[in-house]
């Protein structure tokens, strides 16, 4: 008897279980617990403010309870590949919007689509036009856009001067000619850390940028032009390959973007390619911040590089509603305009205003850059899955280390397109 | 020599007599008992054994054979033999990390074994301060590889790096520093010395194990009978070594071709790929391709790769445990 008193107890567990939907529990008294999966933040301040806008919303909503767990990038991919389409699945994931990475979830049905929920809360007219483009771009909308970084180069003022370089570049040319200038003054023009991959990446998808145009880049990364005809991106790689060669701190494939940042830090490099979060970043290095200065990738697209994180509800989510109010709360005007400069210098809600009295000489200059852009291009580790990426990435570092021809490598990179459809 | 002769009969000699030597086949050894007998004493590990190992393995056979993303959103979908076909024909990489695997098994078996040996020989010479040697060579052995991985990056760190700094003192190279791990022709040769100074202090351990069996006797009637050093070495200690020898290679074999974290920690498998190996490859491919097919496919090659290479061994250790029966 005792055995069947056991084996009862087990199956009523199992259909218990069983019963369970993707996220968090309703418990018996009324609270919705809303499991929260976030990318971990670096900064203290932010995840104080994260922990803040959970605890005042809960105040508000004492029906619901957010549970937030936040891991490393890795972990986080990792725990949602075995997570979703399970029981154990989150109510709400963060995750990048572009449709490398975001997309591919999409692809993999684990996003719900909000439509209804942006009718009901509005949010069509509470976020910018850039911020709404990559949660829109699979039909419906799928995430609700939290930041939207925006990458641009920036420059040692002093060693900008000891070069005898007046003005920011504005076209390539021009920043060839700088590079130049800083090296024949006995400068590193631009700092690297190889190792990652996506740090060189950005200078090399600002060429294709630039070289290519929009319209064309756009053409190259959606698989709709062939790498291996177009001249511009021989150009790209060309260029690519005589930047790491001449202009790149020595031995830059060898070492991490934390420790080449610290040639930027230490004035040993004039250049950085990073996006606003390394406003922060320059703070905490005790840098003089007037003495460093931001400006626009010179594609003469005038678009914006970078990208944007947003917050996905599951589509197994049995709690659709909590997650839904919760993040109505966590983009409203109120909180974006108690955390900005946390996540990213600019919000995604349109009424956000920057705070002058606050803001640093590199949080204006900021300003001016999303000010000025006329749309978005994502940086390619957004655009490729990973697979692609990944190769893109190899073909890349080739090139930068002079082991394969430019000439090639549009042709390499297509023949691996072609390979993987 | 005579006296080794002779004392190789006497050893003979002694092997217990009072039961008759003969060979037992399998079948017979089942319907003994001895097989069922067992069997309960065995269930459990075997059990642990199907689950963990046995099943992983199979699952991981079929997997190579579907197209899935890894999402259990996403359906598996049957596509036979193309992930094969994909890995062999048009996988940039793959065969890199073939070559490096290989190359890097050929050079574990020599390089780091050889000075575990000369270790060994030295260490086991009545010096001052042999069991400290003994400590510090060892200790490498103990350290998590991904530390030791740490550590070399940064001693190859060409801004800061030590052999930066002694390269700049002494003038050696255009003054901007070591750049070992940023060339795709040195890279995999770079993590190689790391994985050298670790292991190498453990194949003395093994080696120096393997001397204490070398009998004493044998190396004096040897040396009595007017041999040199190497002679001694070449006629007494290597062939007694054997069984020592024997389960270095082996290891060091099975260590080489799952070598994994050291690669990751200094490299990973970069710059271009060029110090990917198939352990690394296959992780890459399932894990942050989201491509499980391929990189099951270079799992079971893997698998494949490591029986061809362990099976025989296992086989010769088998029939010399059943000869002893």
């Amino acid at each position: 008897m005792r055995l069947l008193a056991k084996a009862a107890a087990a199956l009523a567990t199992v259909t218990l279980l069983a019963g369970c939907g993707a996220g968090g529990s309703n418990s018996g008294s009324g609270v919705t617990t809303v499991e929260w999966w976030t990318i971990n933040l670096t900064a203290p301040a932010a995840n104080q403010a994260i922990d803040k806008v959970i605890a005042d919303f809960e105040k508000a909503n004492p029906d619901i309870k957010i549970k937030r767990t936040p891991r490393a990038v890795d972990a986080h991919k990792d725990a949602l590949r075995t997570a979703i389409g399970t029981s154990a699945a989150p109510d709400i994931y963060d995750y990048w919007a572009g449709p490398g990475l975001g997309g591919e979830l999409v692809k993999a049905n684990a996003s719900a689509d909000l439509t209804e929920y942006y009718k009901q809360y509005k949010w069509d007219e509470r976020f910018t036009g850039a911020a709404l483009a990559p949660v829109t771009q699979y039909g419906g909308y799928h995430g609700v856009p939290w930041k939207l970084n925006g990458e641009a180069l920036y420059y040692n003022k002093k060693l900008f001067a000891q070069a005898g370089i007046t003005q920011t570049p504005k076209t390539l040319d021009e920043l060839n000619t700088a590079a130049k200038k800083l090296k024949d003054a006995g400068i590193t023009p631009i700092e690297f850390g190889g190792t990652v991959n996506w740090h060189v990446m950005r200078l090399l998808d600002t060429f294709l940028e630039g070289k290519c145009g929009s319209a064309t880049f756009d053409k190259l990364v959606t698989k709709k032009a062939n790498w291996g005809q177009e001249s511009c991106v021989t150009d790209s790689f060309t260029e690519l390959q005589t930047w790491a060669k001449d202009y790149f701190n020595p031995g830059f494939i060898g070492i991490n973007n934390d420790e080449s940042s610290a040639l930027f830090y230490g004035g040993k490099a004039a250049m950085a390619l990073e996006g606003d979060w390394f406003n922060a970043s320059i703070a905490g290095q005790k840098m003089n911040l007037d003495d460093v200065g931001v400006f626009t990738l010179p594609t003469s697209t005038n678009r914006l590089y970078g990208f944007e994180q947003a917050q996905y509800i599951t589509k197994d989510s049995k709690n659709k509603d909590a997650a839904a109010k919760f993040l109505d709360y966590f983009t409203s005007t109120k909180v974006q305009q108690e955390t900005l400069g946390l996540f990213a210098v600019q919000s995604v809600n349109k009424d956000v205003k920057p705070d002058e009295a606050k803001a640093s000489s590199l949080d204006k200059a900021w300003d001016g850059v999303f000010k000025n852009a006329k749309g978005l291009y994502m940086n390619n580790d957004q655009n490729l899955n990973q697979s692609q990426t990944r190769e893109y990435w190899r073909i890349q570092n080739l090139v930068a280390t002079g082991g394969l021809d430019p000439k090639q490598a549009g042709a390499e990179m297509q023949k691996f397109l072609d390979s993987s459809n | 020599m005579t006296k080794l002769t002779e004392t190789r009969f006497t050893a003979q000699a002694s092997v217990p007599q009072g039961r008759p030597q003969r060979k037992k086949n399998l079948v017979q050894r089942i319907g003994k008992g001895g097989f069922i007998a067992s069997l309960p004493f065995l269930a459990p590990a075997l059990a642990a054994y199907v689950v963990f190992v046995i099943a992983p393995m199979i699952s991981a056979v079929r997997l190579s054979l579907y197209q899935w993303s890894g999402y259990n959103t996403d359906p598996q979908v049957f596509v036979g033999f193309k992930n094969y076909i994909r890995l062999f024909t048009q996988d940039p990489v793959f065969w890199t990390s073939v070559q490096n695997t290989v190359v890097w098994v050929i050079l574990s078996l020599i390089i780091p074994t050889t000075l575990g040996l000369v270790m060994a020989l030295a260490l086991n010479q009545p010096l001052v301060g042999r069991n400290l040697f003994r400590s510090v060579f060892y200790i490498p052995g103990v350290l998590a590889p991904i530390a030791v991985a740490n550590m070399w990056r940064w001693m190859y760190n060409p801004n800061y790096g030590v052999f930066s700094e002694i390269s700049k003192t002494l003038h050696i190279g255009d003054g901007s520093g070591v750049t070992f791990l940023s060339d795709p022709k040195v890279a995999i040769y770079a993590v190689f010395a790391a994985f050298v100074w670790q292991v190498a202090g453990l194949n003395m351990v093994l080696f120096l194990a393997g001397l204490q069996g070398v009998s004493k006797e044998l190396v004096e009637s040897a040396r009595l009978d007017g041999a040199n050093n190497w002679q001694v070495f070449r006629n007494v200690t290597l062939p007694a070594l054997r069984p020592t020898v024997v389960i270095v290679m082996v290891l060091t074999i099975v260590h080489s071709i799952k070598v994994f974290d050291l690669i990751v920690g200094m490299t990973g498998g970069g710059p271009a790929q060029s110090s990917q190996v198939l352990a690394l490859w296959s992780y890459t491919q399932s894990f942050l391709n989201h491509d499980f097919g391929l990189g099951n496919a270079v799992a079971t090659v893997l698998l494949v790769v490591t029986l061809v290479l362990v099976v025989p061994y296992l086989i010769w250790s088998t029939k010399g445990a059943d000869d002893q029966r």
